[in-house]
C-alpha cells in the first residue's frame, strides 16, 4: 500500500499548486501592459545586457508598460510561430526575431505588419543585404539587427613553425596549405577545415569567381550553378578541398563541429563564423587569431556569406505600434553599437569598423531573396550537389547543371 | 460445468446497465474535447489548399481529393511506405524477441540482479529522447567514437575512421539500434509484470505434475500474456511506423534525402517544413489508415479476447 | 540450482552492462574535463572528474522552477489517467455493451494519429480557452496521449486475471465493490506500476507540446529547459548538457526504485522454486 499512500502524496501535494498556476496561467493572456518579445537564445547567452538597455528605454518612453523578452531556439520557433499565427488574436509575439534566410517567405504570406522605414536608427545606410531581406514589394517588413560574416580562424603557433604567413590570395593559402601538411603529419589533420557539403564556404568560391545561384529574368529565376564563373568557382573549391582538408567529404558543419575539431589539436585553420574563437579550447586559446579568408584576385577578400536577424512585427499583434517603438529602441545607434563591441556586425554600414569580422563582410554574399528558398536549403539541393562534387560521383558539370535546374524549378514555384 | 458458465452469464448479464458508460465516460469526455476540433480541422484541412498564406488568413481554398492525389502519385510516398513497412518489420520483431527474453531473464536471477537490470532498463527508458540520440551519435561517430575505437582495439577489423551514416541502409540500422534499446525498457518491464500475474499455484502444481518448465510456459504462462502480448505488439508497430524523433535528429537534417525517408519524416519535410498544411494533413490521415491496416490482424485479436461468453 | 541461478546472474550483469553503457557514457562525461570530452582517445572513467558541469547546469537560469512544474505536470496527469483509465479499462475488460467495439476503436485510432500534425489545431483550440503558456493546458493534452494506451495496457493486465478469481469471490458472498477492492486492485498491482512508470517517463521527457504550448521561461517544464543547451546555433557545452540530462532523469529513477517493489512481490509471492 505504499503505492497508493505515494500516488496520494503526489496528488495531494500538487493538486493546489497546480491550481494555483492554473489560475496564474490563465489570465497571461495579453493584458494592456506588456509585449512579447521573441529572441533567439544567443541574445540570452551572448549580450543580455544590451536587451536589458533597450527595455529599460521602452519602458520609461511607455510608463506602465513592459516587454517580456522569451528566447527561442533556431530549430522549433518557425512552428511556435506557424502555430500562433494559426492561433490569431493576441497570442503570440508582438516582436519575433527572423533569420535572414527565413523572412522571404513569411513577408511574401503576409505574416508581418509593415513598418515605416524613417522610424529606425540609420535607415538609409543599412547593410545591403539584410535591407533586402526585410523588404517586399517595396514595403519595409523587417528590420535589421545584426549581422556575422565568415573569417578564418587559425593557429599562430602552428603557422610560425611552419614558416607561413597570412595568405594573401587563394593560390598562396593553397600552397601554404601543403607546408602546413608537411609539418603536422597525423592523421586525419586538416591544414584547412572544411566541411566537404558546407555550402556556405563552396558558395564563396562560386561568387568569388563571378558566378551565382540564381537570379531573375523577367519574373522568372533562373540557374546560375552550371555557368562558366560558377564552374570555375566549383573546380577551385574541389582543388582546395582535396589539398587543404581531411574532413569527410559528405557530412555538414556540424558533424563534428570544426571547432571540436580544432580544440583535438587536429586543425591548423578553419573556415567559419567570427564566434568560432569562443570554442577553440583552453589549450589553444592563447594561440588563436583570425583573419579574412583571400580571394583569388590579390587584394580582394573572399565574398562571405553574410548571415544575421532580422526583427518583425506578426499582423497577430495586437500592439504593434509599441512593437515598432521596442524595435526601434533596440536597433538604435547605441543598441547596434553595444552589439558590435560583442563582436557582432552592427546593421549599417556607416557604424561598420576594422574588426576581422567586420572587414571581411565588406564583399559578401546572399541568397536569393525568393519565397521557396527555404524549401531549397531544406532540400539540401547544394549540399548533394557538393557531396558528388567531392566524391567524384559525378562531374562538375553534370552535378552543378543538375542543381542549376532542380534549384530554379524548385525556386520558381507559384 | 452447468453451474459454472451459468455463473458466468449471471457475471455478464449484471454488464447491462449503465454502468459500464459511467467507466468510459470521463475518458470520452477527455479525448472528445480535446482532439474533437483537431481531428475535424485535419480532415477540413486536407481538402484544402493550405499553405502559410491561408493559415494567415484562417481561410483555405477547397479542392477536394487534390491533396491526396498529389500524395498517392508521388512515387516517393510509395517508395517510403516500403522502407517503412520494412523498418517496421525489423524494430518490432527485434523488440518483441528480446524484450520477451530478457523478461525471463527477469524471472531467473537472484533478487539483487533483478534489482540492477530493471534499475538499468529505467535508467535506459529515462534517458530523454534527444539525449540519447546525442550520446549514440557521439559513441558512433566516424571522427572519435567509442564504437569505433572498441572495434578496432578489439582487433574486429580496421573500424577507426569508419562512417556508419554513410548510406541509408546503415543510417537506418543506427537507428534501429537506438530505437529497440530505447524500446526493451518498456516491453520487459511489462511482459515481466505480465509474468507476475501468472498464479505461481498454477506453475507449481504443473511443476508437480512433472511437465518441463517448457511445456509449462507454452501452455499456461503464453496464453495468460497473450492479450499482454497482443497489446505491445500493436502499440510496438503503431510507435514505429511513426517515429519521428531519433532517425531526424540521428541522421541529421542536412542527410535527410527521398532516399532514407521514414514516412513521419516525409510527412514533416513534405507537409510543415514546405508549410504545405493541407498536404501535410492528407499525409496524417493516410498514416493513419495505413498503420491501421497494418495491425488490424493484432488489433481484432484483442479485441475478441474477453468478448467471449 | 544455485549453480544455474549464478549462470543467470552473469548473464543478467553482462545484459546491464550492455544496454546500461549509453547512460553510463553520459553520466561519466558529466564528470569529464572538458579537454577529455572532446579528445581522439575516450576517457573511460574520469580519474579527475569535476562537478563544474553540475553547478553550471543547476545555476542555470529558471531551473529549479521547471523541475517543479514538470513534476506538477506528470504527477497529476499520471494521477488523473490512471484512475480514468483503470476505471475504463475494467468496463472494457469485464463488462458487453453496445458501442463497446466504438470505444475500442476511438482508444486505438487516436494513438495511430502523427502527433506533429496535432500540434497547430491543438494550439488553435487551446489558445481559445486561456489554456496557452498554462500548466493545466499541457496537462489536458497530456492526458489526451496518455489515457488511450493507459486503457489500452491496463485492459490487457485485467483480461490477464482468471475471471474464475472473482466469480469464486462472488459466489462467497463479496458484493461487486468488494471484489474490486479485495481481489482485482491487489492483483493489479504490477498492471497498475507499470502504467504508471509508463505514463510518467512519456510525460516527463515530451517535448515538442510543451515547447509549443509554455512560452515564459519561468512555466517551462525541465525537457524545455534542457533544450536551451543544444539549441543554440552556437557552441553546445557537452559537459553542461550530459550533467543536465542526468539531473532531468533522476525523478524517474527515484519515482520507479520506490514502486518497484510492487512488481517483484507478485512475482516472488507466487513462484516458491528453488
Amino acid at each position: 500500500m505504499k503505492r497508493r499512500s505515494i500516488v496520494a502524496l503526489c496528488v495531494t501535494a500538487v493538486l493546489a499548486a497546480a491550481i494555483a498556476a492554473t489560475t496564474s496561467g490563465a489570465t497571461q493572456k495579453a493584458t494592456g501592459n506588456s509585449i512579447t518579445v521573441w529572441l533567439q537564445t544567443d541574445a540570452q547567452s551572448g549580450w543580455p545586457d544590451v536587451v536589458a538597455a533597450a527595455n529599460q528605454k521602452f519602458q520609461s518612453d511607455h510608463p506602465g508598460w513592459t516587454a517580456n523578452v522569451q528566447y527561442q531556439s533556431w530549430g522549433d520557433h518557425l512552428q511556435k510561430l506557424d502555430a500562433t499565427l494559426a492561433a490569431g488574436g493576441g497570442n503570440g509575439p508582438d516582436v519575433v526575431e527572423m533569420g535572414d534566410t527565413e523572412t522571404t517567405k513569411y513577408m511574401a504570406a503576409g505574416a508581418f505588419a509593415p513598418l515605416t522605414k524613417s522610424q529606425f536608427d540609420n535607415s538609409a545606410t543599412w547593410l545591403g543585404s539584410l535591407a533586402k531581406s526585410g523588404t517586399y514589394s517595396g514595403k519595409l517588413y523587417a528590420v535589421p539587427y545584426y549581422a556575422g560574416s565568415r573569417v578564418v580562424t587559425y593557429r599562430t603557433d602552428l603557422f610560425k613553425k611552419a614558416g607561413i604567413k597570412v595568405p594573401a590570395t587563394l593560390a598562396q593559402y593553397q600552397a601554404d596549405a601543403k607546408k602546413l601538411l608537411a609539418k603536422n603529419n597525423k592523421k586525419g589533420f586538416s591544414p584547412v577545415y572544411i566541411a566537404g557539403t558546407d555550402w556556405y564556404v563552396a558558395m564563396s568560391f562560386v561568387f568569388d569567381y563571378g558566378g551565382g545561384i540564381a537570379t531573375r529574368v523577367s519574373g522568372q529565376w533562373k540557374g546560375l550553378l552550371a555557368s562558366k564563373n560558377s564552374i570555375a568557382g566549383l573546380t577551385a573549391y574541389k582543388n582546395f578541398f582535396t589539398a587543404a582538408s581531411r574532413a569527410s567529404k559528405t557530412t555538414d558543419e556540424t558533424h563534428p563541429n570544426p571547432y571540436d575539431v580544432y580544440a583535438q589539436g587536429q586543425v591548423a585553420s578553419m573556415l567559419g563564423p567570427s564566434w568560432f574563437s569562443c570554442c577553440v579550447g583552453k589549450k589553444y586559446t592563447g594561440s588563436t587569431a583570425q583573419f579574412v579568408m583571400p580571394g583569388h584576385v590579390k587584394g580582394q577578400a573572399m565574398p562571405g556569406f553574410l548571415g544575421g536577424s532580422d526583427l518583425a512585427v506578426p499582423v497577430t499583434s495586437s500592439n504593434k505600434a509599441l512593437a515598432a517603438d521596442w524595435i526601434a529602441d533596440f536597433t538604435s545607434t547605441s543598441s547596434e553599437r553595444a552589439l558590435q563591441k560583442k563582436g557582432n556586425i552592427p546593421n549599417a554600414t556607416n557604424l561598420l569598423g576594422n574588426t576581422v569580422n567586420e572587414r571581411a563582410a565588406s564583399r559578401s554574399w546572399f541568397v536569393p531573396t525568393a519565397k521557396h528558398w527555404v524549401d531549397v536549403e531544406n532540400g539540401n539541393i547544394l549540399r548533394n550537389m557538393l557531396a558528388q562534387i567531392l566524391t567524384g560521383k559525378l562531374s562538375i558539370k553534370q552535378a552543378a547543371q543538375s542543381a542549376s535546374d532542380n534549384i530554379a524549378s524548385v525556386l520558381n514555384q507559384p | 460445468m452447468e453451474t459454472s458458465r451459468r455463473r458466468r452469464r449471471a457475471w455478464g448479464r449484471a454488464g447491462r446497465g449503465s454502468v459500464p458508460y459511467l467507466l468510459i465516460a470521463p475518458v470520452v469526455a477527455v479525448i472528445a474535447v480535446i482532439l474533437g476540433y483537431p481531428l475535424y480541422y485535419l480532415v477540413r484541412i486536407s481538402l484544402q489548399q493550405y499553405g502559410l498564406f491561408e493559415l494567415i488568413q484562417h481561410k483555405g481554398i477547397a479542392i477536394g481529393l487534390r491533396n491526396y492525389h498529389s500524395v498517392l502519385h508521388d512515387q516517393v510516398f510509395w517508395h517510403t511506405l516500403v522502407r517503412t513497412v520494412v523498418f517496421t518489420a525489423a524494430n518490432v520483431s527485434l523488440t518483441m524477441v528480446i524484450g520477451m527474453l530478457l523478461a525471463l531473464l527477469l524471472t531467473v536471477v537472484s533478487a539483487p540482479v533483478r534489482v540492477l537490470l530493471s534499475s538499468g532498463l529505467v535508467l535506459v527508458w529515462s534517458m530523454p529522447v534527444v539525449v540519447a540520440v546525442q550520446v549514440w551519435y557521439w559513441m558512433t561517430n566516424y571522427e572519435n567514437g567509442v564504437l569505433n575505437y572498441v572495434l578496432t582495439k578489439l582487433g574486429i577489423g580496421d573500424y577507426s575512421q569508419h562512417d556508419w551514416y554513410g548510406t541509408p541502409f546503415s543510417q537506418l540500422s543506427m537507428v534501429t539500434l537506438l530505437i529497440v534499446w530505447g524500446a526493451l525498457p518498456f516491453v520487459v518491464i511489462t511482459l515481466y509484470a505480465g509474468l507476475a500475474q501468472v498464479p505461481g499455484d498454477l506453475l507449481e502444481a504443473a511443476a508437480v505434475d512433472g511437465a518441463a518448465p517448457w511445456r509449462a510456459f507454452r501452455d499456461i504462462t503464453v496464453p495468460l500474456l497473450k492479450p499482454i502480448l497482443l497489446i505491445l505488439t500493436s502499440l510496438s508497430i503503431i510507435w514505429d511506423f511513426g517515429v519521428f524523433t531519433q532517425p531526424y535528429l540521428l541522421i541529421g537534417q542536412s542527410k535527410i534525402t527521398s532516399g532514407n525517408y521514414l514516412m513521419s519524416i516525409y510527412l514533416f519535410e513534405e507537409g510543415y517544413f514546405k508549410t504545405d498544411y493541407g498536404r501535410g494533413a492528407a499525409i496524417s490521415l493516410l498514416m493513419l489508415v495505413i498503420v491501421a491496416v497494418l495491425s488490424v490482424v493484432y488489433v481484432r485479436r484483442m479485441v475478441r479476447i474477453g468478448v467471449s461468453e | 540450482m544455485r549453480v544455474r541461478r549464478l549462470g543467470w546472474d552473469a548473464i543478467g550483469i553482462a545484459v546491464f552492462v550492455v544496454m546500461v553503457f549509453p547512460v553510463f557514457w553520459m553520466i561519466s562525461t558529466a564528470f569529464k574535463q572538458d579537454d577529455q570530452i572532446i579528445s581522439l582517445t575516450p576517457t573511460w572513467i574520469p580519474l579527475h572528474p569535476t562537478i563544474a558541469h553540475f553547478t553550471n547546469a543547476i545555476h542555470r537560469p529558471y531551473f529549479w522552477q521547471d523541475v517543479e512544474n514538470s513534476l506538477i505536470i506528470v504527477c497529476v496527469t499520471v494521477a488523473i489517467s490512471i484512475v480514468l483509465a483503470f476505471l475504463a479499462a475494467v468496463a472494457l475488460a469485464r463488462y458487453g455493451f453496445s458501442g463497446r467495439k466504438l470505444f475500442v476503436l476511438l482508444v486505438i485510432g487516436i494513438q495511430m494519429l502523427p502527433q506533429a500534425g496535432l500540434i497547430i489545431p491543438l494550439y488553435v483550440v487551446l489558445a481559445k480557452y486561456h489554456q496557452v503558456n498554462a500548466l493545466s493546458g499541457v496537462v489536458i493534452t497530456y492526458l489526451t496521449f496518455v489515457l488511450p494506451f493507459s486503457v489500452w495496457t491496463l485492459r490487457g493486465f485485467l483480461l490477464g486475471i482468471p475471471k474464475e478469481l472473482e466469480e469464486a469471490a462472488m459466489v462467497d458472498g463479496s458484493t461487486r465493490l468488494g471484489v474490486f477492492m479485495k481481489i482485482l486492485l491487489p492483483l493489479m498491482g504490477p498492471g497498475l506500476v507499470a502504467t504508471s512508470v509508463f505514463a510518467f517517463i512519456t510525460t516527463w521527457n515530451e517535448y515538442i507540446f510543451a515547447r509549443v504550448l509554455l512560452n515564459d521561461q519561468s512555466k517551462q517544464t525541465v525537457t524545455v529547459w534542457l533544450s536551451y543547451f543544444y539549441g543554440t546555433s552556437r557552441h553546445t557545452d557537452w559537459g553542461a548538457l550530459m550533467a543536465a540530462s542526468t539531473l532531468t532523469a533522476i525523478p524517474v529513477v527515484v519515482f520507479f526504485l520506490l514502486v518497484q517493489r510492487k512488481i517483484a512481490f507478485g512475482l516472488t509471492a507466487g513462484a516458491v522454486r528453488g
